[in-house]
This record gives C-alpha cells, structure tokens and sequence, in this order.
C-alpha cells in the first residue's frame, strides 16, 4: 500500500517507516508540520494516511483537522489517526462524516505491530479502527440500561464489535468458532434494540450511535 | 386608660434600655481609672526602658477596651463602627515602634481621656432626670395623658455617649483603606502559602507516580530486555517470553504516564482550550448537559454537549473551510487565534473542578440532566455546574474527598467555592477564580 505519514517526532517517524517497509508497505511521502499534511495528501493521494494528532506550529490537535480536512478534500481517503492520548470527542468528530476509512488508535498500539498492520489494513480497505480505550470509555460511562443484560460474553463482543473488528478476528479473539459469534452478535443486536446489520462499517456505526444515545 | 399606662410604660422602658447603656458606659469609665494606672505605669517605665515589653500589650488591652465600647456603641446606633488598627508583628522594638506610632492606638488615648470624663458624667446626669422623670411624667403622661416629656431625656444622654464616642473612635477613610490592605496582605499570605504548599504536594505526588509507576516499569522492561539478549542464542522460548513480557511493560508504563500527565495539566486543554475541554466532559459524562458560556471564546453552539456519533456531535457541523494546518483553524470546534484565555492554572483548576462536579453528579446525584455555565468577568472565571438530582450533597459526605480537593485547589488560586445542595436537589457549586484576562 502507498502510505503518507504525518508525524513531527523524527525517532517515532523513522520508526513508523521502519515498521511499515518492513511490512511491505511503500511510505510515499511523510509531513512533519501541520500545514504541510493536506498538500501532501493532495499530492500524492495515498491509499491510507498516518497521522497524529499533537503536530507543529500551534502542537495542538492539527493532525486530527487536517485528517477532517482531508476527509473533505478527498472523500473516502482512509484516514489513521494516532494520539499519545485518546479523546472520546476526538473520536466522535472523526466518526462525524462516516465510519468508513477511519481509525482512530493509541500510539501505544503500534507497538503490536501485527494488530496495527491488521487495525490499518481494515482502515485502507474502507473499515473501522477504534482504539479499545474509546470503546471502554463508551461502555462504561453507562449506567441504566439494556447493557447491564448482556452477559460478558456478549460485552466482550460488543466491545470488539465497536473497534471495528470483523467476525472472524472477534472469534479469533475470544477462541471462538464463527457461529458462535453469530449467534453472540444477534443476541446482543435483540437485546440492544437494534436492528440487525450486516459485518462491517455501519455495524460500527450502529453500535456507536446506540452507546453515545442517552 | 390602658394606653395612656403603655405609653407610661414604654417610656420607661426606653428610659431603662437608655440607663442600661449609660451604665455600661459608666461602667467602661470605672475600668478605665484602674486602667489609667496601669497606663501611667506603662508609660513611665517605659521611659526607663525597663517597661518597654509592656508597651504592645497595654496598647492591645487599650484596643480591647475599645474594641467593647466601639460594639455597644453600633449595638445603641445601629450602625456599625469599624476599628483599624496597624498589625503588631516583629520584633519587640519594632512591636513597641508600631503601637506608640499607630494612629488608631492614639485614636484610642484621645477617646480613653475623654470617656473617663463623659462616661461617668452623663450617667450621673440620668440620675436625678429619673427622679424628676417618674414625678412629672407620672403626672403629666400616666394621669393627663400627654406624651412623656422627661424620661426621653435619658435616651438623648445616651445618644450623647454614643455620637461622642462614634466620633472620637471612627478611624479616619486613609486608617481604614491601611487596615484593609494589611487584611488583604494577611490574606494572600495564608492563601499564597496554602498555593506553595499545594503545590509542593502536587510535585511531590507527580515524582511519586513517576518513581513507583512508569520509571521502575521502564526499569523492569529494561532489565527483560537484557535477559532475552543473553537468552537469545540458546533458549528462543525463554527470549519471546520476555520480549513478550518486556512489551507489556512497556505498555503499562505509557499507560501510568498518560494518567500522570492527565493530572498534571489534561491534553485537551492544551488543544482545544477550556471550552472544548468542558464540552468534551460534558459530552463523556453521561448526563444530559447543557453548556453555557459567556465571553470566553469556543463555538457558540450547540449547546447540547452529548449527541449522537453522527448529526448534531460537533463534527456533525462541519465548520468553515480553511486553513486545515493553522491552530484554530477550521473545526467548529476551534478557539479563535487570540481569544484571551486564562492562565493555564486557572484553566486547570477549572477543568477539574467541572470534572469532579460531574463525576459525582452521574455517580450521586440520580440526575440525568446538569447544566455548565461558564462565564468571564472583568477580573475573575466564575463557573456554575448544576445538576437536578437528589441533592444532599456536603463535603463530608460521599463525594466528601473530591470536594475538599476541589475547594483546596480552588482556594490555592485564591477563588471561592460556593455549593448549595438542599435535600431533594439542586445541588450547585459556583466556583469564581480570580484571573487575569
């Protein structure tokens, strides 16, 4: 995949090279500074872009403007957003203009590289990456409701269903078989009150929506 | 006929309450010739430098003496008399220096040679107006129904005592503006103390959760990092094993760093300044809640703080287009370059007082709607958090240690804390931090 990465710490850019190359990956160009992530972008129109979130000038959240930004410029492009910290309204911005191609992780997650080659992969292919973090702050904040009837099991599943997971890595996961996951899912959709929604982005979304509704 | 006994009796009522403050001030003036030996000995040894060290403490008991007859005097009147007096610290010379200098203690002698006067003279005057007064107004008021005419005469005697006294012991605009400033000054002492030590506390916190947490996590991964180099040749199995286990440190240890920095000084804030950061509580706390602010800087709208992952969720709006790479460029979400924001230790304080106030609202209250008002004064951040819970709450209760930690942090900028909490809700905790904008 052609890869454009946007990170100001060179140690942690030559790192991400590193790792990407490593796994095949071909880094096209990378930016340094906030102003530079967009016409980059243009310029090259990468299959999936890196970026983070705290960059020069201002080191604020520039990463994660231009990663809106470039959503808008170009539509669909797969976006990877990575952050020293995660922000559930960070996340919900990004979620904003559709799940599709988007990702939003801890830094601490690229180093499981074989998870964080598997989380960008599922962004470059239009699918949803979601820092497990985010999903827990979601889950846990809370309190009334359908959720308390899940068993854990069906929490398990919910949680990695909200990472953006498909069906064969949640059974992976949780040393499943696939219909048992299946089976899992359609409880926690009945319970939940959702409709039922096939593998994949808007399962996501839908899963989003029901824990961010109050 | 019984109203003409009332007024008999109201007039000698008000004759009595008069007397009874004459008598205190006769009273006053009886303590003051014991006391006028006292100051004479003072006053003399002190010229022989010998009675020095009771200089300070003879002009206190002045003070207190003072101090009595000031309180009944705004009791009689109904207005208050302040006092102003320099603070008596230092050294013994200094002590010394400051009291003889001091123009309330001097106050205080103008008045003590007078009142030992006046405070005995118009009590002695009241004597035989009682006499006269039960006669004639007997007569004039008990029989021939008139208003009584001489009993009054007591309480102008009193009101005598206490215009004199209110004259000779009001300190003067210039005394009373130095009083204040060196209540102000004792003031920011205690609460620039109270900062220095909270702070102390807070280094001492943040270098202990370095100390146990992160660093000796980096320590422990370091050391596996070690072994699985001297296992590598001849136990793979052993090498993955601590690699493995060198990688969870590693995690757990950025994990511990990002709770750290979140106590130091919350990301967010630095991002999208204190507005965005409240919103983002807001949003996160699983209440209903509505924000509010006045002239600070932030988006205006929505005011609903939760929504939807899509629609109404500040990304839902997608902003103005512009420069994606300038701080507070585009998003709708964006501080405008130059607002004035307040100083980072009041942001933070802000930023956790808010933060608390809702935890516990979610956790305590029952409620599932709170409101944030934030609001920039000429000189200060005031912000109100309510929520329409149960109420109850107190700073010794549940929540009890979060709102003691809220008003010392509070306190150590130099703010109040203000909560009202009656049973059955609301509860609301205004806070104001004094801020330079």
């Amino acid at each position: 995949m052609r890869v454009v990465i946007a990170e100001d710490n060179a140690l942690l850019r030559e790192g991400m090279v590193l790792l990407l190359s490593s796994a095949g990956h071909e880094v096209v160009a990378v930016a340094a500074t906030g102003p530079e992530v967009l016409p980059t972008l243009l310029e090259h129109r990468p299959d999936v872009a890196v970026l983070d979130v705290r960059m020069p000038p201002g080191f604020r959240d520039e990463g994660l403007r231009a990663a809106l930004a470039a959503r808008r410029e170009i539509p669909a492009l797969p976006v990877l957003v990575l952050s020293q910290y995660v922000e559930e309204t960070y996340a919900a911005e990004l979620l904003g203009g559709g799940a599709s191609g988007v990702g939003y992780l801890l830094k601490d997650r690229v180093g499981r590289v074989d998870e964080f080659l598997d989380a960008l992969d599922r962004v470059a292919s239009g699918g949803t990456a979601l820092d497990p973090e985010v999903v827990t702050e979601l889950l846990t904040r809370r309190r009334d409701d359908p959720l308390e009837s899940l068993t854990p099991r069906e929490r398990e599943v919910l949680h990695l269903m909200a990472e953006g997971q498909d069906n064969a890595t949640i059974a992976k996961t949780l040393v499943v078989s696939d219909r048992a996951v299946s089976k899992h899912i359609g409880n926690v959709f009945a319970k939940l009150g959702l409709p039922p929604s096939d593998s994949g982005h808007r399962r996501v979304l839908a899963v989003l929506a029901y824990l961010k509704k109050d | 006929m019984t109203d003409d006994l009332d007024e008999m009796e109201r007039a000698v009522g008000r004759a009595g309450r008069a007397s009874a403050q004459l008598l205190t001030a006769a009273g006053l003036a009886v303590v003051s010739y014991f006391f006028l030996a006292l100051l004479v000995f003072t006053a003399c040894t002190a010229l022989l430098v010998i009675g020095a060290g009771m200089v300070p403490e003879t002009a206190l008991l002045l003070h207190r003496l003072t101090g009595y007859k000031r309180r009944k005097v705004a009791a009689w009147t109904g207005e208050p008399l302040p006092e102003a007096y320099a603070q008596l610290t230092g050294t013994l010379p200094e002590r010394v220096r400051t009291a003889v200098k001091d123009p309330g203690t001097r106050q205080d002698l103008r008045w003590y040679a007078l009142h030992c006067v006046y405070g005995m003279l118009l009590p002695c005057l009241a004597l035989p107006v009682w006499f006269t007064g039960l006669v004639v107004d007997g007569v004039w008021c008990g029989a021939l129904r008139r208003r009584a005419v001489v009993l009054p005469l007591i309480e102008r005697l009193a009101d005598l005592d206490a215009a004199w006294s209110r004259a000779l012991l009001m300190p003067s605009p210039e005394a009373r503006r130095t009083a204040e400033l060196a209540e102000r000054v004792e003031e920011l002492t205690v609460t620039r103390a109270g900062a220095v030590a909270a702070h102390g506390a807070e280094l001492r916190r943040i270098e202990r959760d370095l100390h146990d947490g992160a660093q000796a996590r980096l320590v422990a991964l370091s050391m596996r990092v070690g072994l699985a180099k001297r296992a590598y040749e001849n136990n793979p199995d052993m090498t993955r094993k601590l690699l493995d286990d060198a990688q969870d440190q590693a995690e757990e240890a950025l994990t511990e760093l990002r709770h750290v920095v979140r106590g130091i000084h919350p990301p967010i804030l630095t991002d999208r300044g204190l507005v965005g950061a409240v919103r983002a509580l807001a949003a996160g706390s699983g209440l209903d809640v509505r924000v509010d602010v006045v002239g600070l800087d932030g988006e205006p709208a929505p005011a609903d703080g939760t929504g939807p992952a899509e629609g109404t969720g500040p990304a839902g709006n997608p902003g103005s287009p512009g420069d994606p790479g300038s701080p507070g460029g585009t998003a709708s979400a964006a501080v405008p370059v130059g607002a004035p924001r307040a100083p980072a230790a009041v942001e933070a304080a802000a930023y956790f007082v808010v933060a608390e106030a809702l935890t516990n609202a979610a956790k305590h209250s029952g409620a599932d709607r709170a409101s944030v008002r934030l609001e920039r004064t000429a000189d200060r951040l005031r912000l109100t958090v309510r929520d329409e819970g149960r109420g109850g709450a107190d700073d010794s209760g549940r929540g009890g240690s979060g709102l003691l930690g809220m008003r010392r942090r509070v306190a150590a900028l130099d703010g109040t804390v203000d909560m009202t909490s009656p049973v059955g809700g609301p509860t609301v905790i205004e806070v104001e931090l004094p801020c330079v904008w």
